[in-house]
């Protein structure tokens, strides 16, 4: 049995009485492209926050690439890059100039640091922005920037929170190529987003969450055709079913998240019509 | 598309990171930071190079002041460390380095905003590299040592040295030596009460409380002054300032200024002085103990933010239902029946719920009402001098208020988007705004004065209170109108009662807070020559007679603001959406 890249047990995130994710087993395995899915407030950001290191657990264990990350949290960010929620950019750097510094805060040496900023900056076509400040960057050069960061140290777990969002679709394809890359020389991408479209294509494996438990994990083609309706937790998906009963991303998860408490389908939908925009 | 090179970046076993690489790496990011923040301002048009050509302008005036304000406690402790070792009264050396303590600490807490305008990074935002908590330990301990309480209280430190130095050659080295670790213990003790006040500062309770503590500590420092020192004769504090130095020695005796101090005077006993220095490593190993502490939960992912309070009451609240949103209709035409028009309504309400939430801001607006009827109490304040204390109130008063009329969209943030998409007038969002803040300007002063009236030793004469009226108008008018322009041409979004986000710490930019103390001073050192010459034509009603003019001008200046706001907040669209939709 191969070693997961991301593997958690009872993973747990309090805040007061609120518990943001609640006993999350999950397994990634290395080279998986797995998508992290869930309603706003599922708790997927608290769980990648947890996953990178930035937010200590409540309780359960996270171990990266066999590594338990709370005693080798300085071995494991070696090994891991993150484009966060926020993105966490400094903003009175150019671009040039904080990728040479995050490159050399991962430890590569000043060469190495100038020529994959070079060639990143090209890739990401930001190399004609080089005496902009990154706070005067649009959103989408910020989010490619951002994912240039992420890749500079050449990591083999690269965790995306919502990295297409407000992102045009010249930049999503740029950062869909870089991922393409990441993933054929053997990367494990690890990627939350709202666009499931997106998701349905790059993605081999999905999880999804809801209410900070995790209701759904599998490959995707067994996603879309195993679980006929998920709404308790924990659903492991085993055989794959016939090609004809597969369904869209989109319809399972609805069919999953879409439920009240008692599990009802669709009746998270509003109770009383607008009649006023009748 | 260009190509990317290589696999080398996967090698599965990497070498260490020199700590060297790290440490060097943020010593060149604050750099950048430095010089991007200092050179890397390109003005787009003639209207933003005066503004830059002002503000340079404005900074040639403060900074020298400023560096005046430095160069005092420095000279002041070489000199009483001089004194007090060649004065034959040694024991007043712990009082001396308590002082320093003091001062450095407070100024440290108190310039927490401040900082956050310069600062253009979060320290802890270092956490996702990877670190070692050892390395992260000595990076925040390095970060924030040329802040000016730590170079202003370190030089203090140096001068204290040498003034011992130059009273008893002898005792140089030992002061060299215990000042160095007296200033390291300093310097952790800054960081530990900084890094716990973070911790404590996130939860919103505890900043009400820390604000009513920090205005009580205000106004009892006030009170014991007056007490001792009525007049503020200078002779008379500083002779307080002595003999509290002097009799404060062994109180600190147990204390580090008392370990330093009886390492560089017992220097003729090593074993003794010894022990001293021992204690006082050890008091600077303790500071640095409970900050580390703190910084390892910080390492290891603490979560600071009362996002998750909100998300628990986001959770049970009840699904929005259309009956509120009905009810919310149903408010506007009453409101349009009101005094305002809909949307200033609407403003002043939205502003006032913030307002009313804000306890830390409510607070903050007692403090100078609280020392003002302290110093109305005072024995100092004889006849002759009540005419001058009205005004002088009101305009300490009027220091906290007038601030917030520079940045009037700023704590709204995106939200500011809703002005310029709404079907509404901005102009009613500006006079929205303005008349809150001159709600809060006139109870504030409304309080000083009644307060000035009731309890001051004698009357203050009708025509002092006349002019006082005519120069708050002028005053208020004129930030009005200034700060109507500021507001709009160089918002800044910020997070009220938040000081230390790295981009949202204070309610103004640092060329608007140096404006509101300009105007106010200015307006303030021009009742001099007024009082002047009322005084020496013996004509009471001269000064009322002189604001009178100046109060129509400035009245007449924010109306012809007020008039073209709609016009200028059109035209600095793009300022909007960069300042504060980007937050």
């Amino acid at each position: 049995m191969t070693t997961p890249a991301i593997d958690t047990t009872a993973l747990t995130r309090r805040f007061g009485d609120f518990t943001a994710v609640d006993h999350v087993n999950l397994r990634v395995d290395a080279g998986q492209f797995f998508g992290f899915l869930g309603p706003n407030g599922a708790g997927k950001s608290t769980t990648i926050k947890m996953l990178t290191g930035l937010l200590a657990p409540t309780s359960g264990s996270i171990r990266i690439l066999g590594e338990d990350l709370q005693a080798r949290s300085a071995e494991i960010k070696r090994q891991i890059g993150v484009v966060p929620e926020g993105m966490a950019l400094f903003g009175r750097l150019t671009a040039g100039e904080y990728l040479q510094f995050v490159g050399r805060m991962y430890g590569l040496d000043r060469v190495t640091t100038l020529n994959r900023t070079r060639e990143l900056l090209e890739f990401m076509q930001l190399a004609g922005e080089q005496t902009k400040l990154i706070t005067d960057f649009s959103h989408g050069m910020q989010k490619k920037l951002a994912m240039a960061a992420a890749v500079i140290h050449g990591p083999k777990v690269l965790f995306l929170d919502e990295p297409f969002e407000g992102v045009d679709a010249v930049a999503a394809g740029t950062l869909k190529a870089m991922l393409q890359r990441m993933i054929a020389r053997g990367a494990t991408i690890f990627l939350t987003s709202h666009v499931l479209e997106i998701v349905e294509r790059l993605c081999t494996h999905v999880a999804i969450i809801h209410r900070g438990q995790l209701v759904a994990q599998g490959a995707l083609d067994e996603l879309r055709a195993g679980a006929r309706r998920a709404g308790q937790a924990g659903i492991e998906v085993g055989a794959t079913p016939p090609e004809a009963e597969k369904r869209s991303l989109e319809q399972i998860f609805l069919e999953i998240v879409g439920t009240d408490r008692e599990g009802n389908p669709g009746a998270a939908a509003p109770e009383q019509e607008l009649s006023w925009l009748s | 598309m260009a190509e990317l090179t290589g696999r080398e970046g996967v090698a599965d076993a990497l070498p260490p990171i020199a700590a060297s690489t790290q440490l060097l790496a943020v010593a060149w990011l604050r750099w950048r930071i430095f010089l991007n923040n200092a050179f890397r301002r390109q003005p787009k048009n003639k209207r933003q190079i005066a503004g830059l050509v002002f503000a340079i302008l404005l900074r040639m005036v403060v900074w020298p002041i400023l560096a005046l304000m430095m160069v005092g406690p420095v000279v002041g402790s070489g000199f009483l460390a001089w004194l007090a070792i060649s004065g034959g009264r040694p024991q007043s050396l712990a009082g001396l380095l308590l002082g320093i303590t003091l001062l450095w600490q407070f100024v440290s807490i108190n310039g927490l905003s401040i900082a956050a305008t310069i600062q253009s990074f979060d320290p802890a935002s270092l956490v996702r590299f990877p670190l070692r908590f050892g390395r992260y330990f000595v990076l925040r301990s390095l970060l924030g040592l040329l802040t000016p309480s730590t170079v202003v209280g370190s030089l203090a430190l140096l001068a204290a040295a040498l003034g011992i130095g130059i009273a008893d050659a002898s005792l140089a080295l030992p002061a060299l030596a215990a000042m160095a670790i007296y200033a390291l213990m300093n310097i952790y003790l800054t960081r530990m009460i900084g890094a716990w006040m973070e911790r404590w500062l996130a939860n919103r309770r505890f900043r009400e409380i820390f604000s009513m503590i920090m205005g009580l500590s205000f106004a009892a420092i006030q009170f014991m002054n007056l007490q001792r020192s009525p007049m503020y004769a200078h002779g008379a504090r500083g002779a307080l300032f002595l003999s509290a130095m002097h009799s404060s020695g062994p109180f600190v005796y147990w204390l580090p200024p008392g370990f330093a101090a009886q390492t560089i005077l017992l220097a003729k006993h090593p074993l003794a002085a010894f022990g001293q220095f021992a204690a006082l490593l050890a008091s600077a190993g303790l500071c640095a103990a409970v900050f580390a502490i703190r910084l390892k939960k910080q390492f290891l992912g603490e979560h600071l933010s009362e996002g998750a309070s909100r998300s628990v009451s986001s959770q049970a609240a009840p699904r929005v239902r259309v009956p509120a949103l009905k009810s919310a209709t149903r408010s506007a035409p009453a409101a349009a029946g009101a005094a305002f028009s809909p949307t200033v309504a609407a403003c002043l309400r939205k502003d006032w719920i913030i307002l009313r939430n804000s306890g830390t801001q409510l607070i903050g607006m007692m403090t100078p009402l609280l020392l003002v009827a302290i110093f109305s109490m005072s024995r100092g304040f004889s006849a002759s001098l009540a005419g001058y204390f009205l005004p002088a109130a009101i305009a300490y008063t009027l220091i906290g208020v007038l601030g917030p009329l520079y940045n009037v969209f700023g704590a709204d943030g995106r939200g500011a988007q809703l002005y310029l998409l709404a079907p509404i007038r901005l102009r009613d969002v500006v006079v929205a705004k303005n008349l809150m803040s001159l709600a809060i300007i006139a109870v504030e002063a409304g309080i000083a004065w009644t307060v000035v009236c009731t309890l001051s030793r004698a009357p203050v004469p009708v025509s002092a209170q006349a002019s006082t009226a005519l120069w708050a108008v002028f005053v208020v008018a004129l930030n009005l109108a200034i700060g109507t322009l500021r507001s709009i041409q160089a918002p800044r979004y910020f997070v009220p009662g938040q000081a230390r986000h790295p981009r949202a710490g204070t309610p103004t930019n640092r060329t608007s807070a140096l404006l509101v103390l300009a105007v106010l001073f200015g307006s303030m050192l021009m009742q001099v020559p007024v009082a002047i010459a009322s005084s020496y034509f013996e004509l009471p009603w001269l000064a009322a007679w002189i604001y009178l003019p100046l109060a129509a001008a400035a009245v007449f200046a924010y109306a012809l603001v007020l008039r073209n706001a709609e016009q200028l907040i059109l035209e600095h669209r793009d300022v909007f959406a960069e300042e504060l939709c980007k937050a």
